[in-house]
């Protein structure tokens, strides 16, 4: 424990912000989605960070950890999937190429 | 913990260490497969980390999900992409986090295209109209979003002169960017998020910590919890699983959008139908001869190719 907590939320931070970079600077959608998994795993960090410091006893954190990692996979194999469809159609799989989706 | 203090020490630094800059990489480079790489060193950092709080489970899981198996369909992807190589990029003029992650990649046969381009080819009037066109968007773009940037940011003038590099890279060359216009607002947004997250964490005084030790054997207690008290959000991520893992093989099935093989593969069975029953299915083509029914369905395919790929063009 030598660590304080706020090292590790500190850390979390500037993940989460390099995620919201990646996620709206970038052109690619395979981008986008490594953008979205960094965002993810800043949330897992501060979750079990906070389990670790301030609730050791209660491993409910875990548990919503393990959720998030589950439902990164399947949101990254669906966007895959979509993104598979995209280039068969039209050979690109960067989002600008699809501006009339914008509504 | 079996780690002393300064065991400890330089085992968060490395982790944490190795987690932003894999992350940062990951945004930045100009590669596609170098990015994915990154982000593969980002997610072992951050599983160090997790081992470091003592969630050992969650370390282990990290890897073997996220490394194991997200990051192989994510290099899969990658070599669909237009250019994973970041071949295009790699001569150019670019700030310097980029230029930083992206060292050493190579130019895709840079001399000769560069002497071809001066020498005035073939290609050279479609990507000078190219470039004035989306130079012309980039300029309203950049305007927007510098007044934007000025007015909601007065205070902050460090960014300067990252932003008049950043000009000249958009100006120059848009469209093979791996970046969209909106980058620098993007990333003025990010380093605010940053900034104030990391700010607040500074100024709040003090977290309600317990000097308790977790259980040793992490594993048992998060099974008995999934078995116990989380066992209907179990449930519902296998239930969740397996409808995804239905949606992207529904999705992705060659079914109603053929791919340019599939088009030509039909284009021809159209040409040369060897069923009987093949001409019953264009009932206008019935009363022509069969040449001109040829003729016609070819004509029409090839016509639509060529508008699919007009449209393509325009974007």
């Amino acid at each position: 424990m030598i660590i304080p907590l706020t090292a590790y939320l500190i850390v979390g931070a500037v993940l989460f912000a390099i995620g919201i970079y990646a996620v709206l600077a970038q052109r690619s959608a395979v981008m986008i989605l490594m953008g979205i998994e960094v965002l993810l795993n800043a949330i897992g960090l501060n979750l079990i960070a906070f389990w670790r410091f301030v609730r050791p006893d209660d491993y409910s954190a875990q548990i919503f950890t393990i959720l998030i990692v589950t439902i990164g996979a399947v949101e990254m194999a669906v966007g895959l999937a979509i993104m598979l469809l995209l280039y068969r159609n039209r050979q690109t799989v960067q989002v600008d190429a699809y501006e009339e989706l914008h509504g | 913990m079996i780690l002393g203090p300064v065991a400890q020490i330089v085992a968060f630094s490395l982790c944490a260490l190795i987690a932003i800059a894999g992350a940062l990489g990951m945004a930045t480079t100009m590669s596609m497969f170098r990015s994915g790489i990154f982000l593969m060193a980002s997610f072992i950092g951050v599983a160090g980390l997790f081992i470091l709080l003592s969630a050992d489970l969650l370390g282990l899981l990290q890897v073997m999900m996220y490394i194991g198996g997200m990051l192989v369909m994510i290099l899969f992807m990658v070599l669909f992409s237009h250019d994973p190589g970041g071949a295009m990029m790699a001569g150019m003029q670019l700030p310097i986090i980029e230029k930083f992650f992206s060292l050493g990649l190579l130019p895709r046969e840079q001399k000769q295209e560069e002497q071809s381009q001066h020498a005035g080819n073939g290609h050279q009037p479609m990507e000078q109209n190219g470039q004035d066109d989306h130079a012309g968007h980039a300029d309203h773009g950049d305007q927007d979003a510098e007044q934007n940037g000025h007015d909601e940011h007065a205070g902050q003038n460090g960014h300067g002169g990252h932003e008049d590099h950043e000009d000249h890279e958009h100006h120059e060359h848009m469209d093979m960017s791996m970046t969209t216009p909106i980058k620098k607002p993007a990333a003025v947004l990010a380093v605010l998020v940053g900034v104030i997250l990391v700010g607040l964490l500074l100024l709040r005084p003090a977290w309600p910590i317990v000097a308790a030790t977790p259980n040793p054997n992490s594993a048992e207690m998060v099974g008995h919890l999934l078995m116990g008290k989380y066992m209907l959000a179990f449930e519902g991520a296998g239930l969740l699983i397996l409808i995804g893992i239905f949606g992207a093989v529904f999705l992705a099935r060659a079914g109603h959008f053929p791919d340019e093989r599939g088009r030509e593969a039909r284009v021809a069975v159209d040409a040369q139908p060897t069923a009987p029953e093949a001409p019953a299915l264009q009932p206008v083509a019935d009363a022509d001869p069969p040449d001109a029914a040829e003729l016609v369905g070819v004509t029409e395919i090839q016509t639509r190719r060529n508008l699919e790929k007009d449209g393509r063009g325009e974007q």
